[in-house]
């Protein structure tokens, strides 16, 4: 099916991060036009509209949370609309930022258990019951969007350390470019969100990265390229040639001697719109595991990682117990097409091994079996039950 | 039934306002950002809000469903199904509308469509005042190209136009496009940038 597109113009949606590098890359080195595609990058305002657009037809496809591609196909919070992922857009590159104040409170309170690798939340959880017996606010944490991996890891992360997320602090929304202005106004004491924003806090003064997030868990799904089932269904062809296009792109940016021009690229205004010094610390000096868009498979839309976020779902009652988590997962995540196009582009990949290869523990050795979902949701002891819908 | 309009373009907001005053009964209120109202949201408990797809507040309004999980009051995206293509046609005029979990979808129809309608409108005010713009932008560029032909090869103001006109439908481009060109070419061979 690697024939004409049916449609040679498309319009592509994004968010402001380092990781919509694969669509920039695309474009910016001519492989859309190689596929016979004249794409237009749409820099969008918030992820609801991306979704909405998506939705609805207005973007042909974008830069999408994978828990998003998954809550729109079953429903959670907004009526049920089929979205696929046909391709992960990348792997790691975020992290947990907490603003000064609050680092050095926690430093003060105890250095040593601060110290950790990564660091756990116990020591947040003596302040977070101290500043409650003093009388003081609750400390507000910002998250992207309900429906991400930065929520669910940083409410993962909170909990570990004995922090309730809905009731020990307050967890609120914020879009990824305003994170750092939220933390300068001291409106949030911490955030969890993708590069570069957690370096453009560090770089301002007003924060610092507590935990890199792959060292909670290397390689979590992150974002997708999402794609309107129906859509999709319309258009094979045009799919098959957006992928093709968009994986040569994930294979040139993870190229080490590529970043600095990938940092440039994306560093643009109309792009990322942050300096470039700091877009380069999660693709060329970095302190962490740097970003992945093809290496290691990070291209490979991974069944086994949309069940994971189906059970944090569960786990924080953003899905009832009747949601047919295995349907949505093979519904929604469709390595056929990835492979599909892989092979005409001849990247390597470890191909249908992924689906069953086990995936890498987390930072509290917690393992996760696909096959045991229900019983790796009981086994939270902090955990938010949505009542089965009529 | 309370309505909440949040909108970084006050002009919008005060167009999409007083579309609202006629549909009753309604209790309008209107912000520049979410943030700006979170702390009376509680006391004026809206049935409706309507936000502007250029906010970046729409992502913190889908956090207040999980938000508001232990005070019962849902609020959800807006998507009538009973009036295909009313919410498509609101997210291509750039609005977004979420109500409280339960309230009937005719009672918020008719705020949607008000809201749609401004929306549209002030896409078109924007887009006709671009276009004018621009068009006169065109007939600046025009006259210095009608000028120079004048000038350089001595011909009256009707026979400059023509030369332009005829420029224009050789290459089938807009003849504001043709001007510049000769205009930008004028300078290029005068020595200019």
């Amino acid at each position: 099916m690697n024939g004409i597109p049916e449609i040679s113009r498309l319009k592509l949606g994004f968010i402001a991060l380092t990781d919509c590098a694969p669509l920039v890359a695309a474009k910016e080195l001519g492989l859309f036009e190689d596929q016979g595609l004249d794409v237009t990058l749409s820099r969008e305002a918030s992820w609801a509209n991306i979704r909405d657009k998506v939705v609805s037809g207005a973007l042909d496809g974008a830069h999408m949370l994978a828990p998003m591609t998954l809550a729109c196909t079953l429903g959670a919070g907004v009526p049920a609309t089929p979205v696929i992922a046909p391709l992960s857009l990348n792997a790691n590159g975020s992290s947990i930022a907490l603003s000064e104040s609050l680092a050095r409170q926690l430093r003060e309170l105890d250095d040593e258990a601060t110290a950790g690798a990564p660091r756990t939340a116990h020591a947040l959880k003596r302040l977070v019951e101290r500043r409650a017996a003093a009388g003081e606010r609750a400390l507000t944490f910002a998250v992207v969007f309900p429906f991400s991996i930065h929520n669910y890891l940083l409410r993962y992360w909170l909990a570990d350390g004995g922090v309730d997320p809905d009731r020990d602090v307050r967890i609120t929304v914020t879009p990824p470019p305003r994170m750092a202005a939220r933390m300068l106004a001291g409106e949030v004491d911490g955030f969890c969100v993708g590069a570069p924003w957690g370096a453009v806090v560090e770089a301002a003064g007003a924060g610092e990265i507590w935990v890199q997030n792959c060292g909670l868990w290397r390689g979590a799904p992150d974002k997708v390229l999402g794609v309107a089932a129906a859509w999709a269904e319309r258009h094979p062809a045009t799919l098959q040639a957006m992928l093709r296009a968009l994986i040569k792109a994930a294979m040139w940016a993870d190229r080490t001697e590529n970043r600095e021009a990938l940092a440039d690229m994306l560093a643009q205004p109309h792009y990322v719109t942050a300096p470039v010094a700091q877009i380069r610390r999660a693709l060329v000096d970095s302190d962490a595991v740097a970003l992945q868009f093809h290496d290691e498979d990070a291209g490979y839309p991974r069944r086994p990682h949309a069940l994971w976020l189906l059970s944090q779902m569960r786990r924080w009652g953003q899905i009832d117990d009747n949601a047919d988590v295995y349907a949505a997962a093979v519904q929604v995540y469709r390595p056929d097409l990835y492979l599909q196009a892989a092979e005409a582009v001849d990247a390597p990949t470890r191909g249908r091994l992924l689906d069953v290869e086990p995936l890498k523990p987390m930072f509290d050795g917690r393992a996760f079996d696909p096959s045991r979902f229900e019983a790796y949701v009981a086994g939270f002891p902090l955990r938010r039950r949505l009542a089965p819908a009529q | 039934m309370r309505v909440l309009v949040i909108d970084p373009d006050k002009a919008r907001a005060a167009l999409v306002a007083e579309g609202l005053a006629d549909v009753k009964p309604l209790e309008v209120r209107s912000a520049e950002s979410f943030e700006a109202v979170e702390a009376e949201l509680e006391a004026f408990a809206p049935d409706v809000i309507v936000i502007a797809c250029d906010s970046p507040d729409r992502d913190t309004l889908e956090n207040l469903r999980e938000r508001t999980a232990h005070n019962p009051r849902p609020i959800v995206m807006f998507v009538d199904r009973s009036a295909p293509g009313l919410a498509d046609a609101a997210i291509e005029a750039g609005v977004a509308a979420y109500v409280v979990d339960g309230l009937a979808a005719k009672r918020v129809r008719p705020v949607l469509e008000v809201a749609l309608t401004r929306f549209q409108l002030m896409q078109k005010l924007r887009g006709d005042l671009a276009k004018a713009q621009a068009d006169l932008a065109a007939r600046k560029t025009i006259d210095r190209a009608k000028g120079l032909l004048m000038k350089e090869r001595g011909l009256d103001e009707d026979a400059a136009y023509q030369v332009l006109r005829k420029l224009a439908m050789d290459s089938g481009r807009p003849l504001g496009a043709v001007a510049a060109d000769l205009v930008a070419y004028a300078n290029v061979l005068k020595g200019g940038s």
